[in-house]
């Protein structure tokens, strides 16, 4: 960091940066035109420039005018490739598809259409904008035609993150030119912490009465509520007050139900987690989350500064794992 | 190698067929094909053991491609290398030069497709592959080499496609259309720079092995010419203003030689100036011969025009000089096809008419060689008849000698060792018109009569193809001249005495012919000759048009531009020109492009552009059913033509008989409802 700031160079690169960032807004559909699309001649094409030239020179010192003749259609084809590889590009347009959120250390996929709307694209190559240059997912989009091609990557911090720099080249069709376009997908990627593996026991959960429960506790001792008289209620479970109140206010008996439904009230507590580290308590929360979630039990969430109440469900779930994925 | 050709026996199986190949092995054996062919011509220049090297590495990395197998190391490549390396220096007992090059860079190309293994080496055969097209066209550029060397640059370009089509297996006709395409939008870039490109001179001196072979050269040998007699190809056309003169007539002068050492003859010492502005003493009589001639490149400085030429003719880009032998020569050898238009007299004199020094080089004879022919001369000489016989009489005896004596002209005179000309004259008696015009020569010198050779071309074809008649390097001819007292030197064909159909009728000695020319002129001579005549026309404009474009054409093509005194900035100029504006209009033509969207996109706009100035915003996620909807409730029944236009998108988008293009009746109907409904409003 030292050397960096001693280094000249550095406030340039980073204005360049900045420029460069202004100049490509982030979106979750790119249009590819002129501007946005950029070519330069690879090394074949290079070697290619020297074939061409050394032939020139050899058609000018044999007069050889059909070697002028290749030596022009090679260059020719060059020119046009140099169009063509271009035009492979330009005009298509990607799109995003909405990215499921994922684990840290999981792959994220990326789901990204391109359309073209015109002639069929040929050897178009996908990628992280970081990733080795041989990572490249190739795919052919048809005429007036979509295809989607995918990508991955792995998520390595929690949180909302930026998609990373995504990157569409393409050599077709003779491999002298190069053409590219660099994508800063607007789209965020929420990336749950790892979950704890392998995953600490759950805590103790405490059964608790109410709501539609599955678990039924049919120990008769305990009076955990009242129901509505069934036929063949016994005489001793009728709840003579409530049901006077009850016949009262126009309604009918009540009885005890001493087989009340309770479920497991389980807390995920920050406190519980011992004397982890932060990240590693936040882990741990994570697969007792998904635990629990799979046991279809009820539970809620407590972090420093935020309490998820108990419940069930998807929604719950997602909830109380995107607060652990936001958790300052 | 062929250790590792037995491993991979286990592997031989069926063919699967084209189409089902693995993508992988289609394409390398697409390329090992094209190299095949590429390569294929040159089979002729070749030393054997390179086609069959080639052969053999070409096949072995088919096998491998076949059975999916490993390359070899890379120590079997720089062996058999080292091995080609070797057999090159002992074909040619260099590495320099054009056949060893061409032998090296074929061993290279072969062994390079054993070791693809980045895209890199892939570009490296193709790279070599354009080098090996190109020469071909040291060796010929006739039209059927043209095409094939087409064909292979295509294959060559389908190739390279293929590389850069990496997903799925696009088909081979796929490849190559693209590829055709690419080379076709290139064709007017071509067509350009071929017309414009300045034509200027070698830039470093012509390696001596690119001449071509000819007959005329500044030497001759016994046979040096009668190599030529199978040698078809054109080395000049005429055309002759008027009738053509009669074949008789027809003598091309090229190098006169005049020194003699026995074995071969030399032209002679032009070393100083005094000999090279020697009078020539050319005196012409009758009426000229007008013509046009073309030259193929012989890469020679002499310039074989009819005799005899008087006036100098114009030469682009070369100066031409007047040999006091009547033989005219470029300032330096013609590399290029020159068209040229020139006078020639067919009744003339020239020499000195009365001796001088200089014509004793043309009496020399060398010591020790042919006594026998010397001893004959002399025989002669006691001859009463001839022993105060000028020269013309003398030459008129050897005619007669010959015609009578049962000599005989021959393609094939066999070897003929240190005596040649006695064994000739007084021997074997068959030979070729050198053999005579020696025999001739060497003769008359022993008898006192100042004489020489001179080589050239004699005849042309009987028949005109496109008006112009072709002289081949078969026409390659030697005849004599001897000098007589008054008048100069004078020619002697002593091949008219043995041959005369040779030198009156311009019939050559027929070449033994090739298997299916010979069986197709058994059958109809007539079908091979017209076949043989258009295909010569078709061969004569291909010459005209493409091969003979030089830097007189370009200036020409300025003239006709308007240019004043055109010069080679101008026509840099011109190119510089023409390839911006071409440029520049592809550069608009792709900014125009760049409002191209998705014709159902862009018909979707317009629909909700009309819906717009009714008042009804709409956003793109909107499909046209939902904007029916909206119609519906918003304009009542008066929107029912449009809502129903909208439903019937919907279906033609999205039912199981979806549209390719968007319905542009479809569209005008629909702004043409809108803007009835807006005055309704």
């Amino acid at each position: 960091m030292l050397a960096a700031a001693s280094n000249p160079a550095v406030p340039l690169r980073q204005r360049f940066q900045r420029w460069i960032q202004a100049r490509q807004p982030r979106t979750d559909t790119l249009q590819l035109t002129q501007r946005n699309v950029y070519i330069l001649p690879t090394r074949a094409g290079l070697l290619f420039a020297i074939t061409v030239f050394v032939l020139l020179l050899a058609s000018i010192n044999y007069q050889l005018n059909l070697g002028y003749v290749l030596t022009f259609l090679l260059a020719g084809s060059g020119v046009v490739s140099m169009h063509i590889t271009h035009a492979t590009l330009r005009g298509l347009t990607l799109h995003l598809k909405p990215i499921a959120p994922v684990f840290v250390g999981d792959a994220v996929l990326l789901d990204v259409v391109l359309t073209s709307p015109g002639s069929a694209r040929f050897g178009i190559g996908l990628k992280v904008a970081s990733a080795a240059p041989d990572s490249l997912s190739w795919i052919n989009v048809p005429a007036l035609g979509q295809a989607s091609a995918q990508l991955s990557f792995v998520a390595t911090t929690r949180g909302r993150n930026e998609v990373p720099t995504l990157r569409a080249e393409t050599r077709f069709p003779l491999g002298l030119f190069r053409t590219w376009t660099v994508w800063r997908p607007a789209t965020q990627l929420l990336v749950y912490p790892k979950p704890e593996y392998p995953a600490a026991a759950l805590p103790p959960s405490r059964a608790v009465p109410g709501g539609a429960a599955k678990t039924r506790v049919n120990d008769g001792g305990e009076v955990e509520g009242v129901r509505a008289y069934r036929r063949g209620d016994p005489l001793k479970l009728v709840a003579w007050k409530k049901a006077a109140k009850a016949i009262e206010t126009g309604g009918d008996l009540v009885s005890r139900d001493t087989s009340a439904a309770v479920h497991q009230a389980l807390w995920l507590d920050w406190q519980g987690c011992g004397s982890l580290a932060p990240e590693e308590r936040l882990s741990r929360l994570t697969a007792w989350t998904l635990a629990a979630a799979r046991s279809n039990a009820e539970y809620g969430l407590r972090l420093p500064g935020q309490e998820l109440d108990l419940a069930g469900g998807d929604l719950h779930r997602r909830h109380c794992l995107e607060a652990l994925a936001l958790w300052q | 190698m062929t250790p590792a050709l037995g491993g991979t026996a286990p592997h031989t199986s069926a063919w699967p067929g084209w189409q089902r190949l693995p993508r992988d092995a289609r394409d390398t054996l697409f390329m090992l094909f094209v190299i095949g062919w590429t390569v294929l011509p040159h089979v002729a220049h070749l030393p054997l053991w390179c086609s069959l090297l080639t052969l053999a590495v070409l096949l072995w990395r088919a096998r491998l491609a076949l059975a999916n197998a490993a390359l070899p190391s890379r120590w079997v490549l720089v062996a058999v290398l080292i091995l080609a390396s070797g057999l090159t220096l002992w074909s040619y007992q260099t590495l320099l030069g054009k056949e060893p090059g061409v032998t090296m860079v074929v061993v290279l190309m072969a062994l390079k497709t054993l070791e693809l293994r980045a895209r890199r080496d892939a570009f490296v055969v193709f790279f070599l592959g354009f080098f090996i097209v190109l020469t071909h066209f040291l060796y010929s550029q006739s039209l059927l080499v043209a095409v094939a060397m087409l064909v292979s640059v295509w294959g060559l370009l389908t190739a390279l496609v293929l590389v850069h089509m990496p997903v799925g297996q696009p088909s081979l006709r796929q490849a190559s259309t693209l590829a055709a395409r690419t080379a076709l939008w290139g064709a007017p870039i071509m067509a350009l720079m071929f017309v414009l490109f300045p034509r200027i001179g070698p830039l470093w001196g012509v390696p001596g092995d690119a001449q071509a072979k000819t007959g005329l050269s500044n030497t001759m040998r016994m046979g040096s010419v009668a190599e030529f007699a199978q040698d078809d190809s054109i080395s000049l056309r005429v055309r002759f203003d008027g009738p053509p003169p009669s074949p008789g007539m027809l003598y091309f002068r090229g190098p006169v030689l005049t020194r003699f050492d026995g074995r071969e003859w030399r032209v002679a010492n032009f070393d100083s100036l005094d000999t090279l502005r020697a009078p020539s003493n050319l005196q012409v009589r009758g009426t000229p011969v007008h013509y046009e001639m073309t030259l193929e490149p012989l890469r020679l400085a002499s310039l074989p025009l009819l005799e005899a030429t008087d006036i100098a003719p114009v030469l682009e880009g070369y100066r031409t000089l007047a040999l006091p032998d009547l033989q005219w020569l470029a300032d330096r050898p013609v590399i290029e096809r020159l068209r040229f238009r020139a006078e020639a007299w067919p009744q003339f004199t020239h020499g000195p008419r009365t001796s001088t020094p200089a014509l004793r080089e043309d009496l020399e004879l060398p010591a020790g060689y042919n006594p026998r022919t010397l001893a004959w001369a002399a025989e002669l000489r006691r001859d009463p008849a001839y022993a105060n016989a000028g020269p013309r009489v003398l030459a008129a005896a050897l005619m007669n000698h010959i015609r009578t004596q049962r000599y005989s002209y021959t393609v094939a005179p066999g070897e003929y060792g240190r005596d040649a000309v006695d064994e000739f004259w007084l021997d074997r008696r068959e030979g070729f018109c050198e053999h005579f015009a020696a025999a001739f020569v060497v003769i008359m010198r022993a008898l006192g009569v100042p004489a020489r050779v001179v080589t050239g071309f004699q005849g042309t074809d009987a028949t005109p193809v496109d008006g112009y008649y072709a002289v081949r390097q078969s026409s390659a001819h030697a005849w004599a001249e001897y000098w007589e007292p008054g008048t100069g030197w004078v020619r002697a064909d002593p091949t008219a005495a043995v041959a005369p159909d040779r030198i009156n009728r311009g019939s050559r000695l027929a070449p033994v012919r090739g298997l299916v020319a010979g069986a197709l002129g058994n059958v109809s001579p007539e079908l091979l000759a017209s076949l043989r005549d258009g295909w010569e026309a078709v061969n004569n404009r291909w010459n005209q048009w493409v091969l003979n474009y030089s830097r007189g054409q370009q200036i020409d093509v300025l003239k006709s531009l308007g240019v004043d005194s055109p010069s080679w900035e101008d026509l840099a100029l011109l190119l510089i020109g023409a390839l911006s504006s071409l440029a520049l209009g592809v550069a608009a033509w792709a900014w125009w492009d760049r409002h191209r969207i998705d014709p159902w996109v862009r018909q979707m706009e317009r629909l909700r552009a009309a819906l717009r100035r009714l008042g009804l915003d709409s956003a793109t996620h909107e499909a046209p059913r939902a904007l029916a909807a909206r119609v519906r409730s918003r304009f009542g029944a008066d929107g029912d033509a449009l809502a129903a236009l909208l439903d019937v998108l919907e279906r033609q988008r999205y039912s199981r008989t979806t549209r390719a293009r968007p319905d542009a009746g479809l569209t005008r109907a629909f702004v043409w409802h809108a803007r009835m409904l807006r005055p309704a409003r």
